[in-house]
């Protein structure tokens, strides 16, 4: 009754491509299931719009009374915002689910997903299409959009790559900061706090120059919380602030590495926290 | 940690648990205002054990009965059957597989229904979740269509499996968590309290498509359950366990034996033979002329004291149609729900040192809710 697995590299070509295929149509279905419910739907996509917005008003009344931030242009803070804000989004919509494992702990469904013969952090990915970040999508990627149009320098293909790299950079810093955050939920039900206030101090401090903030400050958001690698850093690899970043230029540079590699370490921590998962009700 | 060996005769096992133990580490609020804030500095460590060196084995193509009052630590022995949980020390086997070691392949030989949650999409039509299943395992579509087919055909899914489950009734979306679990054909199915909440109708129906599992299909079935009715119909053999620890392996008929022995057999017998002695094991209770009422001997049953076990309400019978010459017969027996109460509350007597044991208080011990630290074997569950 049980399934012969073929270890052969084609074989585990074609599992992935199915896990993929899989993955996909519950992301479909699940996509499905929210327009559903109309009004909801329709609410989640405006609460998303609704909540970049204010971070874009702050940041123009900000820059409307400031024309530069720590030797920073307004074209160039634009870059910062629009890069986090999209990376945000993009972390909402692939990673996002984390930030409510604590759910899923307490109301048992973290059981089912070990039941499965599919990855846990996936199938925790998988298990509620994340309508907001529609709204968190289209907001960060029409400020992205300005930002890029409002730069100085002009894109060339290596300046658009590192841009795209940073993006996808940004979005890896911020699922590895609540992936991490996350393992806590395993064991904690109050790890949603924890989540929440990190969540409100990388909205607070991801889209500005760390440079305007006192050294030991600029330090824990560098290497405590790492939400400098988010959008700050590499965009001044990008505006030519390379060397006034508080960091060696190099690390500004690897900044999409660096994402990738604290990525990967989260998952890592991740399993191994999953491994001592306790479950509820015993 | 006992290991157990891989092999012809654990692969062909269905289910095999060898000294499974679970330990959780907790800790205790001290009583009043003052006792919390203290708390908060210095907590007070417990470590409980939920299941103490449990080993049991089902054979291929059985069902077993995991029986025992609330708390007794059966959901946390099917936890680490399934998988879920890691336990601190002993084995198992689920169909050949290590199910906290290889996750992933476990699952794919194993069903599971846990009655009190679903392990549906929510949002989804229990029909779209069949699919999406199907997908997961990989079921060829001819098989996934066949296979749909036959549940319907016993569980009647299709008068709603086009209803998002969360707008399903419990009693439905039970049903088709059972097809769920099965749709992938797995030999081995765990079903937790699978009938809790549900009608007598459904109840019937539910217990008619298990029975069909295991008798036509030959899968191997780990029930729990407080369904005393779900027992009789299903079960052949019973584990019954309290406090985490095994307390009884055997037959309904072995259980009934040993503290059901509270039947009564009204006889009306032949005048001739009123003077004769009863058969070993078998008192008169009651004499009215020719109608007599036999019992247990008092040595046994539950209220009794030890000795030889009376007989069984059966073999009684038997023997008092033999001994004498029998005009009319009637039985009167205890069901088996008294029948568990009665061994349930026999085995709240248990040693004092076992209940010190097992809420041992480790004043300074491993980090709150760390179970399974130390202690637990290495696992390999991939993520």
């Amino acid at each position: 009754m049980s399934l012969a697995v073929d270890p052969t590299a084609a074989g585990r070509l074609r599992r992935w491509a199915r896990a993929w295929c899989v993955a996909w149509r519950i992301t479909r279905l699940n996509f499905r299931a929210q327009l559903e419910y109309r009004a909801e739907f329709l609410m989640s996509v405006g609460m998303g719009v609704a909540w970049q917005s204010s971070v874009i008003v702050f940041a123009t009344v900000l820059l409307q009374r400031f024309p530069g931030m720590g030797g920073w242009s307004g074209a160039d803070v634009l870059l910062i915002v629009g890069m986090r804000m999209l990376a945000h989004a993009l972390y909402v919509l692939l990673f996002g689910r984390v930030h409510s494992l604590s759910f899923l702990v307490q109301e048992g469904r973290l059981d089912a997903c070990l039941l499965r013969p599919m990855p846990v952090y996936r199938q925790i990915q998988l298990s509620v299409f994340p309508t907001h970040g529609l709204g968190d999508l289209a907001v960060g990627a029409t400020m992205f959009a300005f930002a890029v149009q409002q730069a100085a320098e002009p894109w060339t293909a290596g300046r658009a790559v590192f841009l795209a790299a940073g993006v996808a950079g940004g979005m890896l810093v911020e699922a590895a900061v609540f992936t991490a955050v996350s393992c806590a939920a395993l064991r904690f039900p109050s790890a949603f706090y924890w989540s929440t206030w990190v969540d409100e101090l990388m909205a607070t401090f991801g889209s500005y120059p760390l440079s305007i903030l006192p050294k030991a400050v600029s330090g824990v958001f560098t290497f405590v919380l790492p939400l400098a690698f988010v959008a700050y850093l590499p965009a001044g690899v990008l505006t030519g602030h390379g060397a006034a970043l508080g960091v060696p230029f190099w690390l500004a540079a690897a900044s999409p590495a660096v994402g990738l590699a604290l990525f990967v370490a989260a998952r890592l921590l991740w399993n191994r926290s999953l491994r001592h998962y306790t479950g509820v009700n015993g | 940690m006992a290991t157990l060996a891989a092999g012809p005769d654990t692969a062909a096992e269905g289910i095999v648990a060898r000294n499974l133990t679970r330990t959780f580490h907790t800790a205790v609020r001290r009583p009043g205002f003052a006792g919390a804030l203290r708390s908060l500095v210095d907590p007070l460590r417990v470590e409980k054990t939920a299941v103490r060196d449990v080993s049991f084995s089902v054979e291929r193509g059985r069902l077993l009965a995991l029986l025992g009052p609330n708390g007794a630590g059966k959901s946390t022995t099917i936890k680490m059957l399934t998988g879920i949980l890691t336990p601190t020390s002993g084995e198992a086997r689920v169909a050949g597989v290590v199910p906290y070691r290889e996750r992933e392949r476990n699952a794919r030989n194993i069903g599971a229904v846990f009655g009190q949650r679903t392990q549906l999409w929510w949002d989804l039509p229990a029909r779209e979740s069949f699919a999406v299943l199907r997908d997961v395992y990989g079921v060829p579509q001819a098989e996934h269509r066949a296979r749909l087919a036959e549940f319907d055909s016993l569980l009647e899914l299709s008068e709603f499996w086009d209803t998002r489950v969360r707008h399903l009734s419990l009693g439905q979306r039970v049903r088709c968590d059972l097809a769920a679990a099965l749709l992938h054909d797995p030999p081995v199915v765990f079903l937790d309290e699978p009938t809790i909440g549900m009608d007598v109708v459904v109840k019937e129906q539910v217990r008619g498509f298990l029975r069909h599992q295991v008798e036509r299909r030959g899968r191997t079935v780990l029930l729990t359950t407080h369904d005393m009715t779900e027992v009789a119909r299903l079960a052949e053999r019973v584990v019954l366990i309290n406090h985490g620890r095994i307390v009884l392996d055997g037959s309904l008929e072995e259980i009934r034996g040993r503290f059901g022995g509270t039947w009564q057999v009204h006889a009306t017998l032949d005048p001739a033979e009123l003077e004769g002695a009863p058969p070993p094991g078998i008192r008169v209770v009651r004499r009215e002329g020719p109608r007599v009422v036999f019992g247990p001997d008092g040595s046994g049953g539950p209220g009794g004291s030890g000795g030889a076990a009376p007989p069984t309400v059966h073999r009684a019978l038997r023997a008092i149609v033999e001994r004498y010459r029998v005009t009319d017969l009637a039985l009167e027996e205890n069901d088996l729900e008294d029948v568990m109460r009665a061994a349930y509350l026999r085995r709240e007597e248990r040693p004092v040192r076992d209940a010190a044991e097992d809420g041992a208080v480790a004043d300074g011990a491993a980090a709150d809710g760390a179970a399974g630290d130390g202690a637990a074997p290495a696992a390999g569950r991939s993520a």
